[in-house]
C-alpha cells in the first residue's frame, strides 16, 4: 500500500530521514515508536506529502507521489491524517467537520455524506454533538471528531501523528479506544505513538525510529521481550517503567 | 444666526453631497477588498518574484500620502474628478488591506493548512474554504478601522473640487461666513459622518462577536 525507498529528508543541515526503506502492506497496522527528534513524524508525513522528500520514492496505492505532476490531492483523498494538534476546522460545526471535504472535493451529495458522517459519529460516540463547535468540545472529543472526519473520506489509509501526545491523561483512553476498534477492520494504519500499550494489542509489526534511520523492526512480541539492540532496550526501559 | 443655517434646503444639500461621498467610499472599499485580498494572499504565499513585487507596491502606496494619489490620478492621468477620486482611494486602500489580509491569514495556524491539504484540498480551495473564512474573522476589526478611513479621508477630495460633503460644507461657507455659522455647518458634517460611522461599527462589532462566539 506505502513503499518508501532510499527517502532522504534534509531541514537545511539537519539529516531528519537517512535512507529509509519501507513496506506497509494492505490493510497492516504499523506502529512507529522513538524518542523524539527521531524522525518519525517527519516519515509519515512523507507517507501523504506533507512533507517533500529530499531524494527517495514514496509509492501510495502504486502512484508514485515523487514523480513530476504525481495526483498528490487525488491520493490524498484515499491517505486520511490524524494529527497531534487534531486540526478541526474551528469555524465548522463538528457535521461539516466531516462533510466539507466530501461534498467540495469528493463530489458526494449532501444527504449521503451526512448520513455517512453521523453513522461515524456514532460509531466514536459523539453522535450528540453534531451540531456543536469544536471548540465546545473537550480535547478528547475533538480527537474523536477528527477521526470520525478521516473516516468520512473513506480512505484506505489512516496515518495518526502522535494522536493523543495533546491529551490530558484521562482523555487519551476515550481516543485509543477508538482507535482499537477501527483496527479490527480492513483499513491500513500507521500510528506514531508512545502509547506502548497500544502497540502490543493492534501493531502487526512495530518499527523503532532513532536519528532518522529504523533501527529495529519486528511484532510487538519481539519487542516487548526480546529486543536485540542496545538502543531499543534502553528506550524501551525508559518508556515501559 | 445660526437659524439661517440649519434650513431644510441646506440639510439636504448636504446630504446630496454625503451620497457623494458614500457612492465614492462604497465602490472604493468594494475594489479594494477584492484586489486588496488577492494582493494579501499572493504576499502571504508566494516566496517568489510575484510576492516581491507585491510587497513594493505595498510599500510605495503605503509610505505616500493619499493625497497625492487623488491629486496624481485628477491631474496627470486628467480623469473625470469622481473616477480619479475611486482610483486613487482604490489605489492606496488596496495597499491597507492587502497587509491586513496578509496579517490575518499568517495569524491562522499552520495546522489548518495541513489538514485541509491532507484531505485532498488543492491551494485555491484550501484559501477559499478554511482559511480565508478565519482569517476574515480575525480581520474584522481592522477591516472596520480602514473602511471608516475610507469614509473620513474622502473628504480629501474637496481639493480636486468633488462636492462630496465637505466640498458641499465649502460652498455653504460662501454664504454663511460669521464664526458661529461656519462651525454650525462644521457641527453638521460631523454629526453625518459620525452617525454613519459609528453605525458601521456597530454592525461590524455584532458581526464579530457572533463569529468569536462560534470559533473559539
Amino acid at each position: 500500500m506505502i513503499t518508501l525507498q532510499n527517502v532522504n529528508k534534509h531541514f537545511g543541515k539537519l539529516h531528519v530521514l537517512k535512507n529509509i526503506n519501507l513496506e506497509v502492506k494492505s490493510g497492516e497496522k504499523l506502529v512507529v515508536i522513538g524518542p523524539s527528534g527521531s524522525g518519525k513524524s517527519t516519515l509519515i508525513r512523507c507517507m501523504n506529502y506533507l512533507e517533500e522528500p529530499s531524494s527517495g520514492k514514496i509509492i501510495v496505492d502504486g502512484v508514485d507521489l515523487t514523480a513530476k505532476k504525481a495526483p498528490i490531492t487525488k491520493v490524498r483523498q484515499s491517505v486520511a491524517m490524524v494529527f497531534q494538534g487534531f486540526n478541526l476546522y474551528p469555524h465548522k460545526t463538528v457535521l461539516e467537520n466531516l462533510t466539507l471535504a466530501p461534498i467540495k472535493i469528493q463530489g458526494i451529495p449532501k444527504s449521503e455524506t451526512e448520513k455517512t458522517a453521523m453513522e461515524y459519529l456514532d460509531k466514536v460516540g459523539l453522535k450528540h454533538k453534531a451540531n456543536a463547535y469544536p471548540a465546545q468540545l473537550s480535547g478528547g472529543q475533538q480527537q474523536r471528531v477528527a477521526i470520525a472526519r478521516a473516516l468520512n473520506m473513506h480512505p484506505k489509509v489512516i496515518l495518526f501523528d502522535e494522536p493523543t501526545s495533546a491529551l490530558d491523561p484521562e482523555m487519551i483512553q476515550e481516543v485509543l479506544d477508538v482507535m482499537v476498534g477501527l483496527s479490527h477492520e480492513n483499513i491500513t494504519m500507521v500510528v506514531v505513538t508512545h502509547e506502548m500499550g497500544f502497540a502490543r494489542e493492534v501493531a502487526d509489526r512495530v518499527i523503532f525510529m532513532d536519528e532518522g534511520e529504523i533501527i529495529e523492526e519486528g511484532t510487538p512480541e519481539h519487542f516487548f521481550t526480546n529486543p536485540t539492540h542496545e538502543r531499543t532496550k534502553l528506550f524501551l526501559s525508559k518508556i515501559l517503567r | 444666526m445660526i437659524k439661517e443655517v440649519i434650513t431644510p434646503v441646506n440639510i439636504k444639500f448636504l446630504l446630496q453631497g454625503f451620497a457623494l461621498t458614500l457612492y465614492i467610499a462604497f465602490i472604493s472599499i468594494i475594489l479594494s477588498t477584492f484586489f486588496g485580498t488577492i494582493l494579501g494572499v499572493i504576499k502571504s504565499l508566494s516566496k517568489g518574484i510575484l510576492g516581491k513585487l507585491v510587497g513594493i507596491y505595498i510599500e510605495v502606496v503605503r509610505n505616500t500620502p493619499l493625497l497625492l494619489w487623488i491629486l496624481v490620478t485628477r491631474f496627470v492621468v486628467q480623469m473625470k474628478a469622481v473616477n480619479a477620486g475611486i482610483l486613487a482611494f482604490t489605489i492606496f486602500t488596496t495597499a491597507i488591506i492587502g497587509e491586513i489580509v496578509r496579517g490575518g491569514l499568517n495569524s491562522i495556524n499552520k495546522g489548518q493548512w495541513e489538514a485541509a491539504l491532507s484531505q485532498g484540498f488543492n491551494t485555491f480551495q484550501t484559501l477559499r474554504y478554511i482559511i480565508l473564512p478565519q482569517a476574515f474573522k480575525n480581520m474584522i476589526p481592522a477591516l472596520l478601522s480602514q473602511f471608516i478611513t475610507v469614509i473620513k479621508d474622502t473628504s480629501f477630495l474637496w481639493a480636486v473640487g468633488i462636492e462630496e460633503v465637505t466640498g458641499k460644507s465649502m460652498i455653504l461657507m460662501g454664504y454663511y461666513s460669521k464664526p458661529m455659522q461656519v462651525f454650525t455647518i462644521y457641527i453638521i458634517v460631523a454629526l453625518i459622518y459620525f452617525i454613519v460611522n459609528y453605525l458601521l461599527s456597530l454592525i461590524f462589532r455584532a458581526k464579530h462577536e457572533k463569529l468569536t462566539l462560534q470559533g473559539k
